[in-house]
């Protein structure tokens, strides 16, 4: 759901930019094409990004928790 | 949209609950300033949250009572929430993001009891909070890095060649910010009332006989609205904290 949204939004948002163009510029469809293009690689980059925040987050609470339970036997061998 | 189903006379509209009904109509200018029932659970939103806050640290014991706990883990929460993602300086930021997270929590919150309205199912409403972020965050980043702030767009160590067109992904990647922020909290809201309301349609279609199973997966998945509700305040104020770092400790 959070990845889909993500792509979404930037397929949507180059599409936009570049209808906008097309539409001041009277190029009808090579912006809104190009933009449709570059607004999907802009999605993309989003996606790998939050799929990197959320791996870096589990990993995170990962090490948290083996040194939570790491401390325990620890302090057993003092 | 609406049917009703022949047996009960009942009218099923799983919609009907997004409709702004104006309760004071206003008209200023041409211009609809209505009081709605969107305003109504806003207002109402704030006027809960600022009670919370303030009576329960009202009486500041020192061994908290139970309201006054509930408003510490609140701001122990959010504080965290902000140091761990935005660093130390972001803590400059905290009652904004504070008033985010409660704000969104709490329309969440009053949207799951029933009959009330669920301000948050609104895009509008959640456009207007993530293009605040939005420009409230560029803002912060131009006032602390001046032009040097586009560098944020210019991605370390790529060829030149590639770099006019990696900038244009980049902006293009900065400018869908508020649109994900805002579509995220919109269409989880919406969904889930939605889905709601359609399994309450088959409980009252099936009857005695076969509502039970619907009944069965509305508690369920009542359980996992007030998860979604809470979840998608926590996303949208961690992400707005992420975007608060991106301003101020460019990469």
């Amino acid at each position: 759901m959070r990845l889909a949204v993500e792509l979404v939004a930037g397929v949507g948002v180059g599409g936009a930019i570049g209808w906008g163009l097309d539409w001041w510029l009277g190029t009808k469809p090579i912006f809104f094409l190009l933009f449709l293009g570059l607004g999907i690689a802009g999605g993309m980059t989003n996606v790998f990004r939050s799929a990197r925040r959320m791996n870096a987050a589990v990993s995170e609470r990962q090490r948290t928790e083996r040194t939570a339970g790491d401390s325990p036997s620890s302090r057993d061998e003092v | 949209m609406a049917t009703p189903s022949a047996e009960t006379g009942v009218v099923l509209d799983p919609m009907h609950q997004f409709v702004v009904q104006p309760i004071v109509p206003l008209h200023i200018g041409g211009l609809d300033v209505s009081f709605t029932n969107s305003s109504l659970f806003m207002v109402l939103a704030v006027v809960l949250i600022s009670l919370f806050t303030l009576a329960s640290v009202g009486s500041r014991s020192l061994v908290p009572g139970r309201m006054q706990s509930l408003a510490e883990l609140s701001y122990e929460f959010v504080a965290n929430m902000v140091r761990e993602n935005a660093g130390t300086e972001g803590m400059k930021y905290f009652p904004f993001i504070f008033s985010l997270f409660m704000f969104i929590l709490f329309a969440n919150m009053l949207g799951m009891i029933p009959y009330a309205f669920t301000i948050t199912s609104h895009i509008i409403i959640t456009f207007a909070l993530a293009l605040a972020v939005f420009i409230g965050v560029t803002a912060i980043g131009f006032m602390k890095h001046g032009l040097g702030y586009f560098r944020l767009i210019v991605p370390h160590g790529a060829p030149a060649v590639l770099l006019p067109l990696l900038v244009v992904i980049e902006l293009i990647s900065y400018l869908t910010r508020p649109i994900s922020l805002s579509v995220r909290l919109f269409a989880n809201m919406l969904a889930g009332h939605t889905m709601l309301k359609v399994f309450a349609g088959f409980v009252v279609m099936m009857g005695v006989l076969g509502g039970w199973l619907p009944l069965l997966a509305m508690v369920a998945f009542t359980g996992l609205e007030f998860l979604v509700a809470f979840l998608q305040a926590y996303v949208f104020a961690i992400l707005a904290c992420i975007y608060l770092n991106d301003a101020l400790h460019l990469h």
